[in-house]
């Protein structure tokens, strides 16, 4: 029973778990964030309910790209949103009859073509440091669905599954 | 080695010392913090609640806020309301807990407070969490408080739009 529990060499198998604790520390802690998303805005690649990782560091050697999901920090970290990113700094975002039209012309989503969709909104001009998110599930109505432009400092990481 | 064990001891004793005089003595941070937690669980309610708890709870949500106080909070559906009295907040609770019908959980998380350089007033940055029993919705509020009488006081509430 003593070898089952603590192996051949107790002294060693002490050594593997403190190591495995450290690292699952290390790597939970500080670069991926386990999330439970809740909510339908994301539907349907991401339902409510499932679970998934947010990697931190994901955006230390290049800045965050069109189309990536990523989740935006509120007042800390506990509560984070989960969009995806359709507009970058310095362009004008507007919808037109569900249509995202970047700078005037319409954006390719092919996340987005089995949903019906009838957003409409003024063209917005992004500031240097600010993104346009918004979640997938466009046939909610707008004003059911958070999303808008957030600065860069909020953004947490990049979703990884 | 009774070296070894004294210096521990009095460590502990030490460490024990500090926390005992911050659970006496809590810090105005604290403070803060322990009010906004009770805001929550009184802005919280049951299905089914009994009219005098409901009455109760409502009055006692009003004791948090200064007599003069701002409160902003927008609904999910851009609706904004305004609210400038203790009764007017008593009242309001008192109707959305009747309309709402459910149960309703808010938790207050991420809280940042941030104390005035004369610690007389505070702004308290946190984000709400709101469950009941199909849905679960998540807000930003900014807080203002100040001190009147020795009580941290609501003098202004206001939901913050997450995205712009």
């Amino acid at each position: 029973m003593r070898t089952l529990l603590f192996g051949r060499n107790p002294k060693w198998t002490l050594i593997r778990i403190a190591v495995l604790v450290t690292v699952c520390g290390l790597v939970f802690g500080f670069v991926l964030l386990p999330i439970r998303i809740t909510g339908i805005s994301m539907l349907p690649a991401y339902p409510n309910g499932s679970l998934n990782l947010v990697n931190r560091l994901a955006y230390l050697r290049h800045e965050p790209q069109r189309g990536d999901v990523v989740s935006i920090q509120l007042t800390g970290p506990h509560v984070l949103f989960m969009k995806r990113i359709i507009g970058l700094p310095g362009e004008t975002v507007a919808f037109v009859d569900g249509r995202v039209l970047i700078n005037g012309k319409i954006l390719k989503e092919p996340y987005e073509e089995n949903l019906a969709c009838d957003w409409n909104s003024p063209p917005v001009t992004l500031a240097g440091d600010e993104y346009y998110f918004v979640g997938d599930n466009r046939s909610m109505p707008p004003e059911d669905h958070e999303h808008g432009v957030k600065k860069r400092i909020y953004i947490v990481g990049k979703v990884l599954l | 080695m009774k070296i070894l064990f004294r210096l521990i001891l009095l460590a502990v004793v030490v460490a024990a010392g500090v926390w005992l005089w911050t659970v006496l003595f809590p810090g105005p941070e604290n403070v803060i913090r322990h009010r906004l937690a009770e805001i929550a669980r009184l802005a919280s309610f049951n299905a089914n609640e009994n009219p005098l708890a409901a009455l109760g709870g409502a009055q006692k949500l009003a004791g948090f806020c200064s007599p003069t106080l701002q409160v902003k909070l927008a609904a999910p559906t851009n609706v904004e309301h305004t609210f400038e009295s203790r009764e007017e907040i008593a009242q309001s609770d008192l109707a959305a807990r009747a309309a709402f019908g459910g149960t309703l959980r808010v938790e207050f998380v991420d809280v940042v407070v941030t104390l005035a350089p004369d610690q007389q007033s505070a702004v308290a940055d946190l984000t709400a969490r709101m469950q009941s029993s199909s849905d679960l919705n998540v807000q930003e509020i900014k807080f203002t408080l100040k001190k009147i009488d020795g009580q941290w006081l609501v003098t202004r509430a206001e939901t913050i739009r997450t995205f712009s």
